[in-house]
């Protein structure tokens, strides 16, 4: 009997979980509808009913370590139909945050970003300011008026950024962004893993399970299990994501565009169809191409999800929380900064200054948008993609 | 006790039978209000009580007896309370009796139905069945009188129908009556209505073989729709797979946020329904609490030791319909695993919503968020049954005694 | 009866059916003063008619010949009165509607004049009579001062009838008054609500209809309703006459020493809900073993119910009561954690409102779950399984409340009776079998000596019959305050299991019951079920030969026996069924309307045919509560069956006597079958025993019957249920074959 587990009800963790929007689970009866009416729970480990449970008696380490949380992408059938109005959806939202707080690496960036309600405006404003502050050493911002290259062009109206934010500067920033993110993410996932693994035996390996994980995800095959939770919420999110993927493509290209000259990317433009475009990059050139329709990805699939919110009644959408908001907001800056930043190169009238001005919050949100990325809601692409993985290894 | 009290009793289900006899029977002067043509309310539907599985028409025979015998209880029948105002320490209520088209010159000697060609749906029967537009409404119907849907039939045939009785009985041009009471008191006995089972629509309450707990109540009696048999609406099969599903309804913040209170042991004993008849066949009864208080314990161990009988926790969330049977959803949750379970009659357990829980009279001044009615001694009204609380038949007659007793104890004080 | 009338109705298709002339023959061959036919006998015109022959005739019996008097009650009703006797005879329901007759053939006819000589026999031996004056006492005596014992008491006075409140303890308010608050009664049923046994005692002491006797037990108790004499012991040595009884004796805790496998007695941080309760009223929680406040508190329910060792059944208020628990344990220190550990929570009906808001308020951790064990090192440590997690899993806390069931403060008073008796028998008896039995019989009882609380001095016990788990419940769903000894009534805890708002309502209702009955006492009727019954019975004691068998039978403990063993009547506790009338084999016993000799009579006066090949004879003695009903029931559904049977109805099996087996036989007839209600359990019957002493009674006819070379066969008793009215054709039917097979009685003819 000295094995058995001990369950410790603990208020203090009930509270803080209650306080990120799980609240209604202390009205539980555990009748079970929700996990029953849920489409996405695995036969063999239901969900969100045993989450419910553990989150109403604050049992901290077993609801951070179950891939339950991750499995449900909230359409909230359970919540409509709950006889208690214990809403499941919000309380499996209200874990996730939770989780990814508690599995920050390290801690107090995680908790930052948790009580995001406070901290918000030294999260966004910190990485503006330091890119005000490393141009104004390194190029000296008082300059900007008299610079030669800001006489328009002949073609456009157009003014190119790089003439006085020197890329090197920018990408020497963002590798130093994107490694730490990919450390953070790294380290977290690899916890994750573990975690999961102490609590169901798989068989096979990660690498085995993630393309099957990845075409699901592509396809957004879940969603469409949901639907009838939340009509159209698929193709919002749907675009949402593969707007930030085309976005990220892009960026990519750029970088490497931008040092194919170097003898580390200097093999790219042999390769067939990258002859490399002349400078610079022609409107119609298909990365640019690609670029914008990414942008009018991300700002569709958002405009179709922030319709879906007002059109649905709320047990359907689910209450959201400032760390929902959060991750949005950034988002939608990150996404808004973008576009006006190119428009404003076209636009005549636009003084130099103003768009120079919407570039450096621009670069100050996406800095933002990185350092926060493993904490924010964003980290649902890695646990989600972890637990969905480690559902096909434990489904016989 | 003092000088004789008047009492009025609305509704002559159990509990308004019982707080009418015992108030009589101790000396006061009562009048019975009831809406239908006949007493007994809900309970003269039901097959069996659990846990003694006897016909409540055995208690009605006695509590008719009773009421014949005793020169101080009026049962007004096929009557309503229209209105009612407090007056000089009681009250005045105005009574109208609805025609029944056929009065006391009624002997019951079949003639005018043999006459009758309509048809309708069986209210007694819940509509599960038809029967002539004017008939006996069942066999041991109190008042021993016919009642006539006039409504459904032509005026011909209506014509028909009341030369064939001899003893000018059918009175087509019965007209509405209204009556003013005095009474010292009031008793609310107005009980309940099944929560309908067409609201459940997850549940499958539109699909011919998901029936109500008070449907298997009529299908199980023997001058029910099958003459007692347990079949399946959909082809009049007897079933081999029967599911119960507890709380359909109940305990519910989208239907009735309360615990009827009755309807686990409803389940159990219409569990031994079909066993009984059925040997052969599979029961299920998915359930979130087992709540079979005080002495009916029993009733759970008994019927969860049948073979064949089985009791899962975790409520029934979906019920499709899948080539021909029906295909439940629902948590395991001792087993913390998901399953499809087959069957091929479902019983929702529903529960018991206030029937008086919309009607405005002063007299049910004070009602609950649910519409349950409770006493207001101050103005002398009583609540009894299920009027005031969802609860078994055993405690609705002890708590009309209780009714009963409190009605003369403020008749009594401000007579 | 003298003069006699006979009135027949030709309508509902009985003037079809049956040759009027020839049935109104018969009954002038009886020689009765008037006969009369009439196409609606329960017509006002037809009433008139009855009412005119009687007085033109000066007739002091009227025989009804039409419909089941359970048609058209009112009606006929309306004619007796001063003195004028009418039995009803159903010729529409038991001959012409539903007998099988083949074409041209006179069976209905026969069965009709047999059903009105029959009847008019019958009403030659029924007399006139007028409900018994006694002097009748109004006070009610209350036994226990708990909520049922209190509300008891105001509600009796309420209705302006003196009460004595006698309470053991030196405190009123019984359990209760220890509970520092009780579950919501009131929407919106959120929040405990103040304990009302304070107010109640106030209340109580207030009132000058009601005297309050504490410190006080009873000695003894004889007489009946109406006319109870107590006396008491105590403070002064009391004695008094009171008209009825609420015996509101409560319950106790289950003895929670029992439950060490819940660790109670291993550590002193295991306490009951009891014990807690006190905690809670004194406003302090802490661990008992060394006085720190508990961090973390955990229940158990059904501490020793609903378990095979201990209780079996539910307590039925600990569930609603720990919720509350853990509401004023959140009140006196938000900072404990609580947790829950049930097999169901039950919370039923409107109390689900108070469990969800529990639930919101206090955090409490809740699960299901079977409790495999409890350890207690420091910590005191639950191990469960079947968990809501799914898997085993121990809970800790610092504090383990056990929430344990009721038992009931009753005595069974059979059982004490049969104890006694076991011990006399042990002694006295000349066979040593029967010594050593009974001697076993007394040890297995012995857990009963000194338990008596009511003293009854009454032949079958000192207290009322305890049902199944030693509560003096009703055995009846639809009379919850039936008891088995007229004008003493149940209420509260010691009723049945309940929580304190029922047992208040309780205390109500045994209140009303208790007035009733002195009441109906006054008006010299009985009570349920023949409520309103002035007829009773008269014992012609000249003839009793002490068999004792009548106050060995009766379910009421209406008899007392002198040491000679002869019959004491107490009327006032009669329930007028006749089981007494049944059991006499010197037929000594007798209601004016209803009397061995009055049946007797029946079987004697109708036509037995000794040319058997044409016409067998059945009579069939039937339950007038269920059997008969049913018969109506199947009549009126179009049911037909044979018409060799003659029905006549009786007022309950446990009436029948057995001459009127051998006086049915003796005449030829060729068998008698019985209907009753179901017996066993879950019996029907709405005197207890009757149907099943009529079955016991049966066994020994069987030998008589072989002596006398007569198939036993030949008499049959057949449990039905009031609505197996389906049954009814096969039964008679099936009955008919089988006496068909044995060939005529033998006795044919004699």
């Amino acid at each position: 009997m000295a094995s058995i587990p001990v369950v410790q009800s603990s208020s203090e963790f009930r509270d803080t979980f209650f306080k990120r929007g799980g609240e209604k689970a202390a009205r539980c009866y555990q009748c079970a509808t929700c996990s029953s009416v849920c489409e996405l729970a695995p036969a063999n480990a239901p969900f969100p009913r045993r989450q419910v449970l553990m989150a109403q008696w604050g049992l901290e380490d077993q609801i951070i370590s179950d891939p339950g949380p991750w499995l449900c992408h909230q359409c909230n059938d359970c919540s409509v139909r709950c006889p208690r109005e214990v809403n499941p959806g919000d309380v499996m939202a209200a874990v996730r945050a939770v989780a990814v707080e508690k599995m920050a690496f390290p801690g107090f960036l995680g908790s930052m970003v948790g009580n995001v309600k406070k901290t918000w405006p030294l999260l966004v404003i910190t990485p503006i300011v330091f890119w005000f502050v490393v141009l104004f050493v390194t190029t000296g911002l008082g300059e900007i008026e008299g610079h030669s290259n800001l006489e328009p062009s002949a073609l456009l109206g157009q003014f190119f950024y790089d003439s006085y934010v020197p890329h090197s500067l920018i990408y020497i920033v963002y590798f130093a962004a994107v490694g730490w993110v990919a450390l953070a993410l790294f380290i977290q996932g690899s916890k994750f893993w573990k975690m999961l693994g102490t609590r169901q035996k798989r068989t096979g390996t990660l690498i085995g399970a993630l393309t099957g994980v990845f075409v699901s995800i592509a396809l957004h095959s879940k969603f469409s299990a949901c639907d009838h939770g939340v009509p159209k919420r698929r193709w919002g999110h749907f675009l949402v994501m593969w707007g930030f993927v085309g976005a990220a493509i892009t960026s990519g290209w750029a970088v490497v565009y931008l040092y194919g000259e170097t003898i580390f990317f200097s093999w790219f433009f042999k390769i067939f169809p990258f002859e490399k475009p002349g400078y610079p990059v022609e409107i119609t050139h298909w990365v640019k191409l690609l670029g914008n329709a990414s942008a009018v990805a991300l700002v569709v699939g958002g405009l179709l999800l922030w319709v879906n919110r007002r059109k649905t009644g709320d047990k359907l959408v689910g209450s959201s929380t400032p760390f929902d908001r959060f991750f949005l907001w950034i988002v939608l800056a990150v996404i808004g900064t973008g576009v006006f930043t190119e428009i404003f190169r076209f636009l005549p009238g636009i003084t130099p200054m103003v768009g120079f001005g919407v570039y450096i919050i621009h670069l100050g949100v996406v800095l933002c948008l990185f350092l926060t990325l493993p904490y924010s809601k964003f980290a649902h692409i890695l646990y989600r993609t972890l637990a969905m993985a480690h559902e096909r290894l434990t489904s016989n | 006790m003092g000088e004789a009290k008047s009492l009025l009793v609305i509704g002559a289900g159990i509990a308004g039978i019982s707080a009418a006899l015992e108030a009589a029977e101790a000396g006061a002067e009562v009048v019975v209000v009831e809406r239908e043509p006949y007493v007994g309310g809900r309970v003269i539907r039901s097959h069996n009580y659990f846990p003694k599985m006897c016909p409540p028409t055995c208690g009605m025979e006695i509590n008719v007896k009773r009421i014949e015998r005793n020169p101080r209880i009026r049962v007004l029948t096929s009557s309503q309370v229209t209105a009612a105002e407090q007056a000089d320490g009681g009250w005045r209520v105005t009574v109208t009796t609805n025609p029944a088209w056929v009065n006391d010159k009624c002997t019951a000697c079949d003639e005018c139905t043999k006459a009758c060609s309509t048809e309708v749906k069986d209210p007694f029967n819940l509509e599960l069945s038809k029967v002539k537009a004017i008939r006996l409404p069942h066999l041991n119907a109190w008042p021993k009188r016919y009642l006539f849907d006039r409504e459904a039939v032509p005026e011909d045939e209506a014509k028909k129908i009341a030369d064939a009785c001899a003893y000018g009985a059918v009175d087509l041009d019965a007209k509405p009556t209204t009556e003013d009471i005095e009474v010292g008191a009031v008793i609310v006995a107005t009980g309940w209505n099944p929560y309908p089972i067409d609201k459940l629509d997850d549940l499958g309450g539109t699909f011919d073989d998901v029936i109500a707990n008070v449907h298997m109540e009529r299908l199980a009696a023997p001058a029910g729709p099958t003459a007692g048999k347990i079949l399946r609406p959909s082809n009049g099969e007897p079933p081999a797979k029967v599911a119960f599903v507890q709380c359909a309804g109940s305990r519910d913040v989208n239907h009735l946020p309360y615990c009827s209170g009755i309807c686990c042991l409803a389940s159990l004993k219409q569990a031994t329904y079909v066993k009984d008849q059925l040997p052969e066949a599979e029961v299920t009864m998915y359930y979130i609490d087992r709540r079979t208080p005080g002495r009916n314990e029993d009733v759970l161990l008994k019927v969860s030791e049948l073979e064949g009988v089985s009791l899962v926790k975790g409520k029934v969330g979906r019920i499709e319909q899948a080539n021909g049977s029906l295909k439940l959803h629902v948590e395991d949750v001792a087993n913390d695993a998901l399953i499809e379970a087959e069957a091929d009659l479902v019983v929702l357990a529903t529960g018991m919503a206030p029937a008086a829980g919309d009607l405005d009279l002063a007299v049910f001044s004070r009602k609950d968020d649910d519409g349950f009615i409770l006493d207001d001694l101050g103005s002398n009204v009583t609540v009894a049954g299920v009027a005031r609380r969802p609860e078994d038949v055993a405690s609705s007659v002890r708590d009309a005694t209780g009714a009963a007793a409190r009605a003369l104890i403020a008749a009594g004080r401000s007579a | 009866m003298d003069k006699l009338g006979v009135f027949l109705c030709t309508g509902c298709g009985i003037g079809d059916a049956v040759d009027v002339d020839e049935v109104i023959e018969a009954a002038d061959e009886q020689g009765c003063a008037a006969t009369l036919t009439h196409e609606c006998l329960c017509a006002p015109e037809g009433l008139e008619a009855i009412t005119a022959s009687v007085s033109e005739n000066e007739l002091n019996g009227i025989l009804v010949a039409a419909c089941s008097e359970r048609a058209k009650t009112e009606e006929f009703a309306s004619l007796t009165k001063d003195g004028l006797v009418m039995f009803r005879s159903a010729i529409r329901e038991h001959c012409a509607w539903p007998l099988k007759e083949a074409e041209d053939d006179e069976d209905k006819t026969l069965c009709a004049k047999d059903m009105v000589q029959m009847s008019l026999a019958r009403l030659d031996g029924m007399k006139s009579f007028e409900p018994l004056q006694e002097e009748v006492n109004d006070t009610v005596l209350v036994v226990g001062s708990g909520r049922a014992g209190l509300d008891a008491a105001v509600a009796a006075a309420g209705l302006a009838h003196p009460v004595v409140l006698v309470e053991t303890a030196d405190e009123l308010g019984g359990l209760l008054a220890l509970q520092k608050s009780i579950p919501p009664e009131e929407p919106p049923y959120d929040k405990p609500q103040p304990n009302p046994v304070p107010g109640l005692i106030q209340e109580v002491k207030a009132n000058d209809l009601i005297k309050v006797l504490t410190s006080t037990n009873i000695v003894k108790i004889n007489g009946q309703p109406g006319q109870f004499k107590v006396e008491l012991n105590g403070s002064s040595g009391l004695e008094m006459t009171v008209g009825a009884i609420v015996q509101a004796t409560g319950a106790r805790p289950y003895d929670a020493s029992k439950l060490t496998h819940l660790g109670y007695g291993s550590s002193p941080d295991v306490v009951t809900s009891h014990e807690f309760e006190k905690m809670l009223l004194d406003g302090a929680v802490s661990c008992p073993s060394d006085g720190r406040t508990p961090k973390r508190v955990t229940f158990i329910q059904c501490a020793g119910s609903r378990d095979p060792e201990h209780l079996i059944y539910c307590s039925s208020e600990c569930c609603v009561n720990t919720l509350r628990q853990v509401a004023e344990l959140k009140v006196l220190d938000p900072a404990i954690e609580s947790a829950i550990v049930h097999k169901d929570m039950r919370a039923a009906g409107l109390m689900e409102h108070f469990y969800l808001a529990t639930q919101e308020t206090t955090g409490v951790m809740i699960t299901r779950g079977e409790v495999n064990g409890v350890q207690t090192n420091g910590k005191v440590s639950v191990q469960l399984s079947d968990s809501l997690l799914g898997d085993n899993v121990a809970i800790e806390s610092d504090l383990l409340v056990l929430a344990v069931g009721m038992v009931p403060n009753a005595a069974d008073g059979e059982l004490i009776r049969e104890l006694h008796d076991s011990r006399h028998q042990a002694e006295h008896s000349e066979s040593s079998q029967v010594r050593e039995n009974s001697a076993a019989r007394a040890e297995e009882l012995v857990d009963h000596e000194g338990t008596e609380i009511l003293h009854l001095e009454y032949r079958q016990g000192p207290d009322l019959p305890a049902l199944k788990y030693g509560f003096p419940d009703s055995h009846f769903i639809c009379f919850p305050y039936e008891t088995r000894r007229t004008g003493i009534y149940a209420a509260g805890t010691v009723h049945a299991p309940m929580e304190s708002a029922q047992a208040g309502e309780d205390g109500f209702g045994a209140a009303l019951k208790a007035v009733q009955s002195i009441e109906m006492a006054k008006r010299g009727e009985a009570v349920h079920p023949r409520a309103g019954d002035t007829g009773y019975p008269d014992f012609f004691l000249q003839r009793c030969t002490q068999c004792k068998r009548c106050t060995e039978e009766c379910p009421f403990g209406t008899l007392n026996e002198d040491e000679k063993g002869t019959p004491e009547l107490f009327t006032l506790r009669c329930r007028r069924c006749g089981i007494c009338m049944g059991a006499c084999p010197e037929r000594i016993i007798s209601f004016p309307d209803y009397s061995v000799h009055q049946v007797a009579e029946m079987i004697k006066a109708f036509e037995v045919p000794e040319d058997y090949e044409e016409k067998p004879r059945i009579i069939a003695l039937m339950c007038e509560n269920d059997a008969l009903p049913a018969l109506d029931a199947a009549a009126a559904n179009g049911a037909t069956w044979n018409p060799w049977t003659r029905i006549i109805p009786v007022r309950c099996l446990g009436s029948m006597n057995i001459v009127w087996l051998a006086e049915a036989l003796s005449r030829g007839v060729d068998g008698v079958i019985l209907i009753g209600c179901k017996f066993g359990d879950d019996y029907q019957c709405h005197y207890i025993r009757g149907s099943e002493l009529a079955n016991t009674r049966l066994d020994n006819v069987g030998e008589t019957l072989e002596r006398l070379a007569l198939e036993p066969e030949r008499i049959k008793l057949v449990e039905l249920s009031h609505d197996e009215f389906g049954r009814i054709p096969t039964i008679l039917d099936e009955f008919s074959e089988e006496l068909d097979e044995m060939g005529p009685n033998p006795l044919k003819g004699f």
